[in-house]
């Protein structure tokens, strides 16, 4: 008697249960991304997850952090199986392959033709593989460079229009400041890491030599420049950094974002390849430095060469075998609107991806964004294939690292990148 | 002669003091990191003892991060793990021990074999089952998968330390009256103690230690483990050397308490186990 | 005396007490290596395009533009220089911890083992934080002691490198090969030492008559198997150098994942997987060959 009496309450108690979720109809959304474990991204994402939140209160947000270098082996695990939450992060390096996998929506199918419109179109074609919108940009991490507004004040520079000045300018800054015969402080930091960090960046400072990575020929197939005078003066300029002038601090290939943050942090280099999401992270780490840090568009080479920024677009897919794509529009759309986009760039200093706010006084006017603001006007998408993840996490890499360590000359190192961009681009 | 013995022992303890040098000065260099500020670790040259010493990442680890989380889940997948696989592998390597059967010598090598496959190839077939069997994000999952990992080489070192055993106990028992497995739990078991302790250290290490599988078999922050905790702190965008350290240091704590109550065991176990193939 | 009568009863118990063993690999080994095998003929994004290739992926492997072969021979090097090390540092040190009435025996046995302990995330984030060429302490240490006059910048260079991981390497891997040796070196009945003794045996032919002899089982499975684990190991060289500078420190599970996780091409990952899978059991029976002559 006594074990029914029980058998009957845990019923009651299941009905109950089943009742109460089932009369709020609270949907739960799964989101994946990458910025959700970085700090003040995470501060201002579940500030914007509150908001969302209250406004739609039958929609609850299950955020799941992945580290972007390990998102490159959970989202094909997680796609395989099936079993990849409703949304999740996409850029440049994955599209290519979301497209293959067939693991994105067609976003022409869930927003209006003219909300697609109202983003900067830059940021979504690289989001974009044959004409298909794969991803919903969030936000743009336009690479300029950071400079100390102090140093070049202190020294009478201002910011350079070509690499050559920008050596002159390294040269100046690179010296022994407290006198006891060894250098300690450099002019730039030079990422020539193996991996994207260090990969990313070289794309940008190689094609202001006027020279393209990967492009589209007239006939419209995939070609590379990395063998050609503008792609090995690149190459060359790249590593004399290091090997001739000596302005970067000893090592540089074990500088990756982190370490060359931290060169940033610690005064030990004053200027450095990147976005303006890294004022943010330097100022946390060192008060002291707000408000001495700027940031002018990438230098070109004299003749042939031309002003570049990458955008990084980050965005999120909707995963195509979701029920709740109409919610997942409504989050993504709420990611962006004026009020999201505009504490998220406050507090990151990420770049909104609408065209209305990119104009906003409140970004035109950030003086240490006036850099990046105007590093965006030299905007060139990056292109989506699949394959684009190795040239910039590999065979870049390898190539500046063995002329930095000797083992090939410029002539060798491009020859041989060449090969293998060409043996890629075969292949697929 | 004795003066040669001296030399001789002399001549041990210098390698011996080398050897420990090369092991400590990391730790202690790991010690100190843990206990700078940040403006400090960057400092050239640097310091051993900081000019500033703050106990601040220790705490954080606790309160900026999801450490205690952390932790329980290692705890309680790590030694469910090693109890469990312990008890399998005694089987296992009582079964290859005492009886003959067709295929076993099959097995004993399989057991090595299932070593040579590139780990970072399982892990999307790892990833299937798991989630066919709707175990990810679980406790249970990683149980299993750690399972997969340490058992093989368990059984192959209980098979070793049971063959260390005489057989003619066994005989006395089942003269007795004693099933076959009672023989195997209530009189060669209790004997094998030194055996299950080394494997058991054995599976204990290698779970806690393990990083890849747990982080890709985990997308639930919550059910993370310390190993992925701390690789989370090498993050794309910083890299906190002195919460690292910190919390490195206090994941470590646990194994050298167990490691030095018994190491004696360990050694003891490995005598008959390992050893005798 | 095993009755042949019972024979079939012996074979149920074996069986029975494999059983949940053999399940758990049954499972969670054989069909992922099943699996490994299969997808290795696909052109496959393992979701909606499965081409059959036949063997081109194995050819590819092999073709001139692939790092695969390059990377086999930096994972041979690095397993041979790793293992060596082991084995050298772990005979030299167990039995100098075996010998009698040697002061502070168990501390030290017990210092000795310590780097066991740690994670291979953490030694390997550990030393490069050691090597590292600004801050790194090691530069200072050599410094100190007149040994370098100016900084090395220890993991910007290849030899620096790849010197720099099989040191971590060995750092981390040595205690396992020393508790093994230390373990056999204990089980070597001590009348065999005494006979030596008496029949005048220095010290250096007993070691080689005597003590070798005897580990000969034990170093047969602790080297194959610290062979194989270092041959595929991934942690420690992934986070310290990431495969560079250039390709140093390309060891073959790099190449394994950058193939499968970088460049989502995962039949030819998988037949890398397997020609390593192979590698490996060619090196176990090499192993084996080797002692097992050696005992005739």
């Amino acid at each position: 008697m006594k074990l029914r009496s029980n058998v009957k309450i845990v019923l009651f108690t299941l009905v109950f249960v089943l009742f109460s979720i089932m009369s709020v109809q609270a949907v739960t959304l799964e989101v994946m991304d990458s910025v959700i474990v970085e700090s003040p991204e995470r501060e201002a994402l579940l500030q914007i997850i509150e908001n969302f939140e209250e406004e739609n209160p039958d929609i609850t947000i299950d955020y799941q952090g992945v580290p972007m270098n390990d998102a490159y082996a959970q989202i094909p695990t997680l796609a395989t199986s099936g079993a990849l939450p409703d949304v999740y992060l996409a850029t440049l390096d994955f599209i290519g392959t979301f497209e293959d996998m067939g693991i994105a929506t067609d976003l022409r199918d869930v927003f209006s033709q003219e909300y697609l419109d109202g983003f900067n179109q830059n940021s979504l074609s690289e989001l974009t593989v044959d004409g298909k919108v794969l991803a919903h940009p969030f936000f743009v991490i336009p690479m300029g460079v950071l400079y100390r507004i102090d140093w070049f004040e202190e020294k009478g520079l201002t910011p350079p229009e070509t690499w050559e000045e920008f050596l002159d300018i390294a040269n100046e800054l690179t010296e022994d400041t407290n006198g006891d015969g060894s250098v300690d402080r450099w002019g730039f930091a030079m990422l020539a890491s193996r991996d994207g960090s260090g990969g990313s960046r070289f794309i940008q400072i190689f094609r202001t030599f006027g020279g393209y990575e990967l492009r589209l020929n007239d006939e419209g197939e995939y070609v590379t420049d990395v063998n050609t005078p503008q792609g090995r003066n690149a190459f060359e300029f790249f590593t004399e950094l290091n090997t001739e002038h000596e302005v970067v601090p000893p090592g540089p290939m074990e500088v990756s974002y982190g370490e060359a943050l931290n060169l940033m942090v610690t005064n030990k280099t004053a200027m450095m390849v990147t976005g303006p999401h890294s004022i943010g992270g330097i100022i946390e780490r060192n008060p002291e430095l707000d408000g001495k840090i700027g940031a002018f568009p990438l230098p070109m080479a004299q003749d042939g060469g031309k002003h570049i920024s990458v955008l990084n677009t980050y965005g999120h897919a909707i995963n195509p075998d979701s029920d709740k794509k109409e919610e997942a529009a409504k989050f993504l759309k709420f990611l962006v609107n004026d009020e999201s986009a505009l504490l998220w760039n406050e507090m990151t200093g990420r770049m909104p991806t609408r065209t209305g706010l990119l104009q906003s006084p409140e970004v035109q006017d950030r003086p240490d964004l006036a850099g990046f603001v105007e590093a965006m006007d030299y905007a060139e998408p990056l292109p989506t294939v699949s394959y684009y993840s190795t040239i910039m996490t590999d065979i870049l890499p390898s190539a500046y690292q063995s002329i930095i360590v000797g083992q090939a000359t410029v002539e060798e190192a491009a020859e041989r990148a060449e090969e293998r961009i060409i043996s890629l681009i075969e292949e697929n | 002669m004795l003066k040669k013995m001296k030399i001789n022992n002399i001549l041990s303890l210098i390698i011996l003091i080398f050897a420990s040098f090369m092991v400590l000065f990391p730790v202690a260099w790991m010690l100190s990191t843990s206990l700078k500020t940040m403006q400090e670790m960057f400092v050239t040259p640097p310091r051993w003892i900081p000019q500033e010493i703050t106990f601040r990442a220790f705490a954080r680890i606790w309160t900026d991060y999801p450490f205690v989380r952390f932790f329980y889940n290692s705890i309680l997948i790590v030694s469910t793990t090693t109890i469990v696989s312990l008890f399998f592998s005694s089987l296992a390597g009582y079964g290859a021990s005492r009886f003959n059967f067709k295929g076993k010598s099959s097995f004993l090598v399989f057991l090595l074999v299932t070593q040579m496959f590139p780990s970072v190839m399982l892990l999307i077939p790892f990833y299937r089952v798991l989630n066919i069997l709707g175990l990810i994000n679980t406790h249970l999952g990683l149980i299993i998968v750690y399972m997969a990992f340490t058992t093989p080489l368990c059984s192959w070192m209980m098979y070793g330390y049971f063959e260390s055993i005489p057989k003619e106990l066994d005989d006395a028992a089942s003269i007795d009256g004693c099933s076959k497995f009672r023989t195997y739990w209530q009189i060669v078991l209790p004997l094998s103690l030194p055996g299950l302790a080394a494997t058991g250290i054995y599976a204990f290490i290698m779970s806690w230690n393990e990083y890849l599988f747990a982080l890709v078999l985990t997308t639930d922050d919550s059910m993370k483990t310390v190993p992925v905790g701390i690789g989370s702190l090498v993050g794309q965008y910083r890299t906190a050397w002195n919460d690292l350290m910190a919390v490195s240091l206090v994941a470590s704590i646990p194994m050298l308490i167990a490691f030095f109550f018994l190491s004696k065991k360990l050694i003891g176990g490995l005598t008959g186990g390992a050893v005798k193939q | 005396m095993k009755s042949l009568f019972s024979l079939k009863t012996e074979h149920k118990y074996g069986y029975i007490f494999i059983l949940p063993v053999a399940a758990v690999l049954g499972i969670l080994i054989i069909y992922p290596l099943l699996y490994g095998f299969y997808i290795s003929f696909f052109q496959t994004n393992l979701i909606n395009r499965w081409n059959f290739v036949e063997l081109e992926n194995y050819i590819n492997i092999f073709s001139g533009n692939s790092e695969f072969v390059n990377s086999i021979f930096v994972s041979i090097k690095f397993t041979s220089v790793v293992v060596l090390s082991h084995l050298v540092l772990g005979l030299l040190l167990a039995v100098i911890l075996n010998k009698k009435n040697l002061p502070f025996k168990e501390l030290f046995r017990s210092i000795l083992m310590i780097p066991w302990f740690f994670p291979e995330v953490v030694v390997a984030l550990l030393w490069r934080w050691i090597f590292n060429s600004m801050y790194g302490v090691f530069n200072y240490l050599l410094m100190n002691l007149n040994i370098i006059e100016d900084k090395i910048t220890w993991l910007s260079s290849m030899r620096g490198a790849f010197f720099v991981v099989v040191f971590t390497a060995v750092w981390k891997g040595y205690p396992l090969i020393l508790v093994m040796i230390l373990a056999g070196l204990q089980s070597i009945p001590e009348e065999l030492y005494e006979v030596a003794k008496i029949d005048g045996a220095n010290s250096f032919q007993t070691f080689f008559y005597i003590t070798l002899p005897n580990l000969r089982s034990v170093l047969l499975v602790s080297l194959i198997l610290d062979t194989v684990w270092w041959f595929k190991n991934f942690p420690i060289v992934w986070l310290m150098t990431r495969g560079g500078p250039v390709n140093a420190t390309n060891v073959v599970s790099i190449d394994i994942y950058q193939t499968a996780f970088q460049s989502f091409n995962f039949g030819k990952a998988s037949a890398s997987a397997v020609i390593v899978f192979f590698i490996c059991l060619g090196i176990a029976m090499i192993y084996k060959s080797m002692i097992t002559e050696e005992e005739m």
